[in-house]
């Protein structure tokens, strides 16, 4: 009686075959179906996933003490030499498969929110830009209005008046004693216009982020607001990413110059520029806000694994738990430390 | 290839290969043994780790299958990208006998159905930390008895924890040498392509 371990199947898409020690043929089934470009994709991503063709199942059945080598047949040489066309069949097979896979990544969520946050941060670093020198621009003019108190009324006023005299008065204020000339009041109201627009469209971005990260990371979002959740996913480079990193690497995402300092000999960081957005963590005195970046970032880290590896969302009871400890952390580190 | 110089002599085309773009084109210049060594024959059956959008495995698919693949071979290109599979499957529509996978390359696994049989030409060209590991566990699965096997190794995607390029370069070629492949030569890319270099191996004799 032969002993099993050295039976072995080699297989590829064209067909399987049982082979003993010696590499004699025991058995051999061909796949004579009838070949089209996508059953042959069908069975190519079998492969690649790693399950088994229907051939190599039924030859399994029939040889049960037999083991499976995928890269059996490579180095086989007896393996039959490719036939007439099958080198074409497999070369259609191939971009379809290859198509297929490039059609996928957009249901990828992570691919999708990455392009949300990316847009939506450089649609706010435009915007700040655009904002900014807006409200300088009509301040030049319209000196009565206060630029702080009244600042988000100041595009909007610009770029629905049909003047600058109506914008002074739209705002309340004096008209101005220079006004700009007819073209130059026309950049200066289209300016307005793009700032009005860009507010409504990160306005847009935003919620989008919102709607997907309250679905796709519902704990993380109720911990640390699904905006910043989906900045630290981003940053990870994925959910899966994320839930796999230790807390101490969740904790300085976003803070990859001071971890470039650090390996050159600097403190390490507390807390990278996601965990500080976190009020908990900005508006507390600076003495426990590592503590507290440390504490969240070990929270944080529960929460995304609990939502990457199908948990129970966190509701509202956890959440206020975990702030009652944030307020137990400052009420026990009352006073700064002392330097010695 | 983008911006890519081209000349027609009658029936045949020639087009530039960039030694700045292209790292087998940089190891043909730099190489102190015959550029040809470093190529595949035509004919053959080739796979490329890490294709990115092709620009590299155009050039090869020239040398190895010709328009139409009229020279009869295979270059099985993997990739994991699907934004670089998208150009690399779009550069396959035209080019017989190219093959775009889209997976890990890491994994034979992965790569094995899509092949002909064993690649008398490997070139690896992958951004991940572990290149040395990676390109001996491929290329002792897929590489034939005297096949070339091209890894290049680019020192910025190692471990920091290993210490500057040298070191890296130099771990590298020691795990290199210590599996079943034999370092034949280390090229150096200073000057075309930066903290690069290409290990030219061969399966040793084992």
């Amino acid at each position: 009686m032969r002993s099993g371990w050295a039976v072995k199947i080699h297989y590829d898409w064209r067909l399987s075959r049982v082979l003993d020690e010696d590499g004699n043929v025991l058995d051999v089934i061909l796949w004579d179906a009838r070949r089209t470009p996508s059953t042959l994709a069908e069975r190519l991503s079998m492969i690649q996933a790693g399950r088994l063709l229907p051939e190599t199942r039924t030859l399994l059945e029939r040889f049960p003490e037999a083991t499976p080598d995928p890269l059996g047949a490579m180095s086989d040489p007896n393996w039959p030499e490719p036939e007439e066309g099958e080198a074409n069949l497999l070369q259609e097979a191939t971009t379809i498969l290859a198509k297929r896979g490039v059609a996928d990544a957009a249901g990828n969520i992570d691919r999708r929110l990455d392009m949300l946050v990316s847009a939506t941060a450089e649609l706010r670093s435009a915007w700040t830009t655009n904002e900014a020198r807006c409200v300088e621009w009509a301040g030049l003019f319209i000196t009565e209005a206060d630029l702080d108190n009244q600042r988000t009324m100041i595009p909007l006023a610009i770029a629905d008046a049909p003047n600058i005299d109506g914008a002074a008065t739209a705002l309340g204020v004096a008209p101005p004693a220079h006004a700009p000339t007819e073209i130059e009041w026309a950049a200066l109201k289209s300016h307005a216009s793009g700032v009005v627009t860009s507010s409504q469209r990160l306005q847009e971005h935003e919620d989008a982020i919102r709607e997907i990260a309250s679905d796709y990371i519902p704990s993380l979002s109720a911990l640390m607001g699904p905006l910043g959740a989906a900045k630290l996913v981003v940053l990870a480079g994925g959910r899966e990413r994320l839930a796999r990193m230790p807390s101490g690497s969740l904790q300085v995402l976003g803070a990859h110059a001071a971890m470039a300092a650090h390996r050159r000999g600097a403190p390490p960081p507390k807390h990278g520029a996601i965990l500080f957005s976190m009020p908990q963590v900005s508006h507390s005195p600076r003495w426990v806000r590592g503590k507290i970046a440390r504490f969240l970032a070990g929270k944080a880290s529960i929460a995304v694994r609990v939502d990457h590896f199908d948990g129970v969302p966190w509701d509202q009871e956890q959440i206020d738990g975990i702030n009652g400890e944030v307020e137990a952390i400052k009420a026990k580190f009352p006073k700064p430390p002392k330097r010695g | 290839m983008r911006g890519e110089r081209r000349k027609r002599d009658g029936r045949i085309e020639w087009r530039r290969w960039d030694p700045t773009k292209s790292k087998v084109a940089a190891a043909l210049q730099r190489t102190k043994g015959g550029p040809s060594e470093l190529l595949p024959q035509t004919g053959s059956t080739c796979l490329y780790l890490g294709a990115s959008s092709g620009g590299t495995v155009s050039h090869i698919h020239d040398i190895v299958c010709g328009a139409g693949n009229h020279h009869g071979g295979q270059v099985v290109a993997v990739e994991i990208s699907p934004r670089m599979m998208r150009d690399l499957a779009a550069l396959a529509e035209g080019r017989n006998g190219l093959v775009p996978v889209l997976g890990d390359a890491r994994c034979p696994e992965m790569v094995a159905p899509f092949i002909r049989g064993r690649a008398d030409w490997i070139h690896q060209d992958l951004s991940i930390a572990d290149q040395a590991e990676t390109f001996v566990r491929m290329a002792v699965a897929f590489l034939a008895p005297g096949g070339v096997g091209l890894l290049s190794l680019k020192a910025a995607s190692e471990r920091a924890s290993d210490g500057d390029d040298d070191s890296r370069f130099a771990k590298a070629e020691r795990i290199l040498g210590e599996s079943e492949l034999e370092v034949v030569e280390r090229i150096d890319l200073a000057g075309l392509e930066e903290q690069h270099v290409v290990f030219r191996c061969a399966l040793g004799a084992l």
